[in-house]
């Protein structure tokens, strides 16, 4: 069961209910999701949904990690192409709640949500700057509009010895550019400490690639992948630093994100890594 | 002055008393991996101790000479800290006004290198190999 944590939420996060029908959508479309059982409006005063009990293995650490799960490993960056695909092709009316441009490209909404947040940080971030103004100065043309996960990494799916079991963690979706999907596992906070491959830790990126266009017919190149990937990274050092300041202002007291607001700097220079590239 | 234990000595007791004797009692993983957080959180502030000033005063002195601004660099650490503070700001200002100083990138990489040497020195071991 997965019931309202009645915390503050973040704009542009969907509600419990919401959540639970892109789940649906996406169980409809044949993607590896815990089959959905039932909403419910009131749990002890909050509301919940239902859903099948999955098992396997979901801390990155230990996907990219533990020997009994090379097997995994070894077959997790093809499936997770196979699942965006089917994701990729949810048909948008049927989540029309999910917030996000109506047209396309959907670069310009993702940098307007990266520069609003990053103005709500209390502390100037020129390196942030920096990545924001090259982003823009190079926005890519987009492929589409299509339902986006929008978390789609390793930490977020359960594993077990024969690959990917189930995604999870819906509640960021929104309508976006496919490729704001596809490069997000690159992003190198969510190879966990991994170095067998951008994807994941664990995977080259051009079978990757390639596989995804050759089942969806788009073109996304690996220039397209870099731009996406710097842009998640940018995303991901901003979240760092929220994390951190969660602590701070008392929203939510925990030594784990205290540190995390230390750990931003790893993001950071990530990000003036993949900058020096194409400087 | 304070007797001893040092500043220093007494954030290490710390440390080796969660390291030594609360650590291996946790049988909870979550638990014991906040335990394991709490001890890097205090390996970071014994590498901060070691280091924070001169690298508080460095990132000063960089951050004004890539801006032309000719700065007084304050004794008071949290005089200091306000400075830096302000001028990376102005920094943030003229990059987002498109009017980005020569040098910025290498500078703020160098930042960034010098914070994780406190914050993360394994971290920014990986980019060396």
């Amino acid at each position: 069961m997965r019931r309202a944590t009645g915390g503050a939420i973040y704009s542009g996060m969907l509600s419990i209910e919401e959540e639970y029908r892109v789940l649906c959508a996406a169980f409809d479309a044949g993607v590896r999701v815990p089959r959905p059982y039932g909403y419910l409006p009131d749990v002890a005063g909050r509301d919940a949904f239902v859903m099948e009990r999955v098992s396997g293995e979901t801390i990155g650490r230990r996907i990219v990690r533990n020997p009994q799960l090379a097997s995994a490993r070894a077959v997790l960056p093809q499936q997770m192409v196979e699942e965006l695909a089917r994701i990729h092709a949810v048909a948008l009316q049927e989540v029309d709640f999910v917030p996000g441009p109506r047209t396309p490209p959907a670069v310009g909404a993702y940098l307007d949500g990266l520069r609003e947040q990053l103005d709500t940080l209390p502390d100037a971030h020129p390196a942030l700057e920096l990545a924001l103004r090259w982003l823009r100065e190079h926005e890519p043309p987009g492929h589409g509009l299509v339902l986006v996960h929008a978390d789609f990494r390793l930490g977020n799916f359960v594993v077990d010895e024969h690959g990917l079991v189930a995604i999870l963690d819906w509640e960021m979706a929104h309508r976006g550019d496919p490729a704001e999907d596809l490069a997000w596992p690159l992003v190198r906070a969510w190879r966990f400490g991994s170095d067998d491959g951008p994807v994941g830790g664990i995977g080259p990126v051009e079978p990757y690639l390639e596989r995804y266009n050759e089942l969806t017919g788009r073109r996304i190149s690996p220039q397209d992948l870099f731009y996406w990937e710097l842009a998640g990274n940018v995303r991901w050092a901003i979240g760092s630093a929220r994390q951190g300041l969660r602590h701070i202002s008392g929203e939510e007291r925990s030594v784990e994100l205290a540190v995390l607001g230390r750990l931003a700097a790893e993001v950071e220079y990530e990000v003036l890594h993949l900058l020096e590239q194409v400087a | 002055m304070q007797d001893r234990p040092s500043f220093a000595e007494l954030l290490d007791a710390v440390r080796e008393f969660l390291e030594t004797e609360v650590a291996p009692q946790q049988s909870d993983h979550r638990a014991r991996f906040r335990t394991l957080v709490a001890i890097n959180a205090l390996t970071i502030l014994q590498r901060e101790l070691d280091r924070e000033a001169q690298l508080v005063h460095d990132e000063a002195a960089r951050v004004a000479a890539l801006l032309g601004r000719e700065v007084d660099i304050p004794d008071d650490p949290e005089d200091l800290r306000a400075l830096v503070g302000e001028l990376n700001a102005e920094l943030a200002r003229r990059i987002r006004a498109g009017d980005v100083p020569e040098g910025t990138l290498e500078h703020l990489r160098r930042v960034a290198a010098a914070k994780l040497a406190v914050a993360s020195p394994r971290y920014l071991a990986r980019y060396e190999t």
